[in-house]
């Protein structure tokens, strides 16, 4: 019973040591992202991004003569009282001046770290979180989102295949998507677009991730021939199995990926077996040639560490360090989270692309200097034709007929 | 329309073999040694990343032949140091079943989160086993499936006759069928049960290679595999190596027909309700024995 | 048992005068006395019932979602919500215990894990949406419940713990009774050898029934608790990282050595979270702990205990 007791002491006595004391020399940023689990891979893409942008301003002195000192979380599968636990630890107990998450809990993470004040900038490109900061935007004045929501996005697809130079042979789509809030969220938008358009949605197909065997759905398409077939599932083993099982017998449609272009591997494992897969990346750098020579300078610095090409997300997490820094100066105290937060929504932030511009839902809307991007596989490589909003072609990339219409 | 329904059952079939290949291996386990391998799906993991290392990372000459030649050893004598080290020892509690459970699933969670700090949380690729197409009119059917489909049966179906023809097959049938008495004989149990364990961790690593190939492999991908190969045991009969056989035949059909019918979202719910309704009218699945 | 369960509970009770300064302590403290509800439950069906019941985060969750859209779409006093969850998830768990009561072993984990796997999609789905789980969204505002003038909301967290307290010890209390009774000794006696316990005249169809009732009403309105806590929920809930570290929490305590799914969850929970500066090495060191855990403590901490503890007094701790 005694050692019942001391052990159950002990216990309580490590509690109570894991608070730790802080310095004051340095500023701490709060990095939530998921480490371990399914989605360890868009972690890394957004740490890559933010890492890169601490390590930077450290290097040139620090952020007012600080240097900044990342806290790290493992937000693992985005569970509720996970992200709450990110949002008290990093801002309740760590006490840190800003948060750069990446995706972060599509609605549950505006509530969680809206009860705090630190800036945090998140990646969920939903409009379900959008709609959370509307309930109160007062309290939610520290929320900003780097990407435009799930519907803009759709809608951005559906305007840019709409644009494509390409004769469509009828005016039938087939829209599959995963089962989570980004590709049901996308899936519907672009139904309801194409049927406002006169379209024929002749299949819609709602998928688990995990799908490897796309047979039964194939058998379809081949009955159907549409014109164009989008898939919105952000996983490379999923697409990449959806396009070798299509090229066996293939019709004569447009594949536009959306946002499941991005997934590095995609684009890896096939090379130019890729060629001519149609996507979208929201706060998009372009590529191969970015539109501006700080740009330029940025993908060549990115490549230059991480040795690949800077994957969708990582430059949006990048921008939001250097967006939150620049204000931080600005402002003149790091501290001061109510006046860094109002510059930024104000003023803005000056980037390697130009100008960043939060709205009134402190959305970083998708246009100007920072559109969307749209890309096609060519050569192996993911080269922009359009950006958008407004549909324009980009630079003197065109759009190449798939292979495999003749 | 007639063609349309081939083309789905060749998609049918193409999903059964596969089935077949990722099962075999936990039933075999369960019916001999009655315990339940929740680091099932790690082990196919370690299948198809053995051979990543072997053919991409040290690009070793030779291709399949050579990887699979050095696989099955490294398979076998994996399965088998596991159950010594990890299972044999709790055979002696009461409670043992539960407790295996438990330690293969710390196992299993140790393994895939190995495989994510040693080579990275994207998926690996590996180059095909076979590449193009069998086109008969307008039905096309990739060399791979065919491959795929070739080896698992055949490869079930020898391992049914070595069960049932050499002796070693037949001191392993004795286990499973009377542990007691197989000692009795002087059958060394504990020594078959991880030989067991071994054979079928080289059943569901090469499963792994070969599915690998066209898969790909990930560090969290065994989860999948662990899940399905349950429900194929569990409705062709846990231990029964044709009943397994059968019901990943049917369920892969399943898949398929109801995939074309209502669509992909209604498989795991049709999957469910059949393996509901079959254990509720036989518990102990199709062609399963009690105990 | 009972004394145990005084000390741990007592301990706990006086904490927030350490850390209740620290939100993020208190979500901590205020996590493990959820769990430690949960993975008692789980005990209780699993170590002393005998039945391999894996469904034990579906019923958290169904309880949890039943609780936020009772409260939401009915408009009830979220108590009352939380207890109408509790029954939704028994009759849950009878619906779901029924097809079990025929089958063994890995048969009965499979069912009930497939509750786990069919209740992500369902909740997703368009039947799901009409019953307001917000499909793919999940529920992302849940009304806190308010109590005798005070908001148990996640910004008043010493108030939510001592909720949680109170709940937690009222649940362990039911199921410490329900260990100590003839319950109890039915189950002994039916995991020992069913057959002959059934000639004694036990009833192994209705105690397993009934076993499957009250865990799943117990689990049922600890979620509710945890929804109108957390004020959101999804379905992310069913991840497999839950579902491990509630195992590890049985393990960790001792599987049928009731209380230690207690101390189980509160090691665990604090344990995972001194774990977290490993960052990605954290999950591998939790499954090489599981495996060294069962190898080594297969009574769990509860068994250590008892076999430190001289033989009498851990008789007496077990009495009480």
């Amino acid at each position: 019973m005694k050692k019942l007791g001391l052990f159950i002491l002990i216990c309580s006595a490590i509690v109570m040591g894991t608070i730790s004391a802080h310095a004051a020399d340095v500023i701490k940023v709060g990095v939530p992202l998921a480490m371990t689990g399914p989605y360890t891979d868009t972690g890394d893409n957004y740490w890559k991004g933010i890492k890169m942008a601490i390590d930077e301003i450290n290097a040139a002195g620090g952020l007012l003569g600080k240097q900044l000192d990342p806290v790290r979380f493992d937000t693992q599968e985005f569970a509720p009282e996970r992200v709450m636990q990110g949002a008290d630890y990093l801002c309740g107990q760590e006490k840190v001046d800003s948060v750069h998450a990446g995706w972060a809990g599509w609605g549950q993470d505006v509530r969680a770290y809206g009860k705090y004040t630190a800036p945090f900038f998140a990646d969920d490109g939903s409009q379900a979180a959008v709609d959370v900061f509307r309930e109160d935007p007062k309290k939610y004045a520290n929320i900003f989102q780097l990407t435009d929501t799930d519907i803009n996005q759709a809608t951005s697809m559906f305007n840019v295949l709409m644009a494509l130079p390409h004769d469509y042979p009828n005016k039938k789509v087939v829209i599959i998507n995963a089962d989570d809030a980004w590709g049901m969220g996308v899936g519907d938008t672009l139904e309801a677009n194409f049927k406002k358009e006169g379209w024929e949605v002749a299949l819609r197909e709602v998928v688990p991730y995990g799908t490897r065997e796309w047979g039964s759905i194939m058998t379809r398409v081949r009955r159907i021939k549409p014109a164009i077939i989008h898939v919105e599932i952000v996983s490379a083993p999923e697409v990449i199995t959806f396009f070798r099982q299509f090229m066996r017998t293939p019709t004569p449609s447009i594949l536009s990926y959306g946002y499941s272009i991005v997934p590095r591997e995609v684009v890896q494992t096939m090379g130019k077996e890729a060629d001519g897969l149609i996507g979208e990346v929201p706060t998009a750098m372009p590529t191969p040639e970015a539109p501006t020579p700080e740009a330029q300078a940025w993908v060549e610095r990115f490549t230059g560490i991480w040795k690949h090409q800077p994957q969708a997300g990582s430059w949006a997490a990048y921008s939001g360090v250097k967006a939150w820094a620049a204000a931080v100066v600005a402002v003149g105290d790091e501290k001061n989270h109510a006046a860094v937060a109002k510059h930024i929504s104000t003023e803005g932030y000056k980037g390697e692309t130009g100008w960043w511009k939060w709205d009134e839902d402190n959305v970083m809307r998708g246009g100007g200097d920072v559109p969307f991007g749209h890309y096609q596989v060519q050569n192996g490589e993911m080269v922009t034709i359009f950006t958008d909003p407004p549909v324009k072609p980009y630079k003197d990339y065109k759009f190449i007929t798939p292979r495999w219409i003749k | 329309m007639i063609l349309e329904y081939l083309d789905v059952f060749i998609s049918g079939l193409t999903n059964g073999s596969v089935y077949a290949l990722m099962a075999v291996g936990l039933t075999l386990v369960y019916g001999v040694s009655k315990a339940f391998n929740f680091a099932y799906g790690s082990f196919y993991s370690l299948g198809g990343y053995f051979a990543w290392v072997l053919m991409v990372l040290v690009g070793l000459w030779g291709g399949y032949i050579v990887v699979f030649a050095l696989a099955v050893p490294f398979l076998m004598g994996f399965g088998f140091v596991t159950e010594k080290l990890i299972i044999a020892p709790l055979r002696k509690r009461s409670d043992w079943e539960v407790k295996v459970m438990m330690i293969t699933l710390g196992l299993a969670l140790f393994m895939d989160n190995g495989f994510q700090v040693l080579f990275g949380p994207r998926m690996k690729s590996l180059p095909p086993l076979m590449e193009g197409a069998v086109s008969l009119g307008d039905i096309y059917i990739a060399n791979q499936d065919i491959m795929i489909f070739v080896l698992s049966v055949s490869g079930i179906l020898a391992f049914r006759w070595v069960l049932n023809n050499t002796r070693i097959g037949m001191a392993v049938r004795a286990v499973a069928q009377n542990p007691a008495g197989a000692k009795i004989v002087g059958i060394p149990k504990n020594r078959i049960f991880a030989a067991t364990f071994g054979i079928s961790t080289v059943m569901v690593g090469v499963g792994g290679i070969l599915l690998a190939q066209k898969y790909f492999v990930s560090p969290m991908g065994g989860w999948d595999i662990l899940v399905k190969s349950w429900v194929i045991t569990a409705f062709g009969g846990m231990g029964s190596i044709r009943g397994g056989l059968l019901a990943a035949f049917i369920l892969g059909m399943l898949e398929a027909f109801v995939g074309y019918w209502f669509g992909l979202s209604w498989v795991l719910f049709a999957l469910f309700a059949v393996l509901l309704t079959t254990l509720a009218i036989r518990p102990q699945g199709l062609m399963g024995k009690w105990g | 048992m009972s004394a145990t369960m005084a000390l741990v509970f007592g301990i706990m009770a006086v904490l927030p005068l350490f850390v209740g300064g620290t939100a993020h302590m208190m979500h901590i403290l205020i996590m493990c006395l959820i769990w430690a509800v949960v993975a008692s439950c789980w005990d209780l069906i699993m170590g002393f019932a005998g039945i391999f019941s894996f469904g034990q985060v579906a019923f958290f969750v169904i309880g949890a979602y039943a609780s936020a859209i009772f409260s939401i779409q009915l408009g009830i006093h979220p108590l009352a919500a939380m207890v109408l969850a509790g029954l939704v998830t028994a009759a849950a768990g009878v619906l779901v215990g029924l097809p079990c009561m025929r089958l063994k072993g890995a048969y009965i984990a499979l069912v009930t894990f497939a509750v786990h796997m069919i209740l992500e999609p369902f909740l997703k789905s368009g039947m799901g949406r009409a019953l307001g789980t917000g499909g793919t969204r999940g529920i992302l505002t849940i009304p806190p419940m308010e109590l005798f003038g005070i908001t148990f909301a996640a910004d008043n967290k010493i108030a939510v713990f001592y909720a949680a307290l109170a709940l937690a010890v009222i649940c362990s209390a039911i199921i410490m009774l329900v260990i100590r009774s003839s319950w109890g000794t039915a189950f002994l006696a039916l995991k020992d050898s069913q057959d002959f316990a059934a000639s004694l005249g036990v009833s192994a169809f209705k105690y397993k029934l009934a076993v499957f009732a009250l865990t799943s009403f117990l689990t049922g309105l600890v979620g509710g608790f945890y929804a109108h806590y957390i004020g959101m929920l999804s379905t992310r809930l069913l991840g497999i990282d839950l579902f491990v570290m509630l195992m590890i929490m049985l393990v960790l305590g001792g599987i049928g050595q009731f209380p230690g799914a207690i101390l189980g969850a509160i090691m665990t929970v604090i344990g995972n979270e001194m774990l977290a500066p490993l960052g990605a090495y954290r999950p591998l060191v939790l499954g090489a702990l599981v495996v060294v855990l069962v190898l080594l403590l297969p009574d769990g901490i509860m068994g250590l205990l008892r076999s430190l503890v001289p033989h009498k007094v851990a008789e007496q701790v077990r009495q009480g």
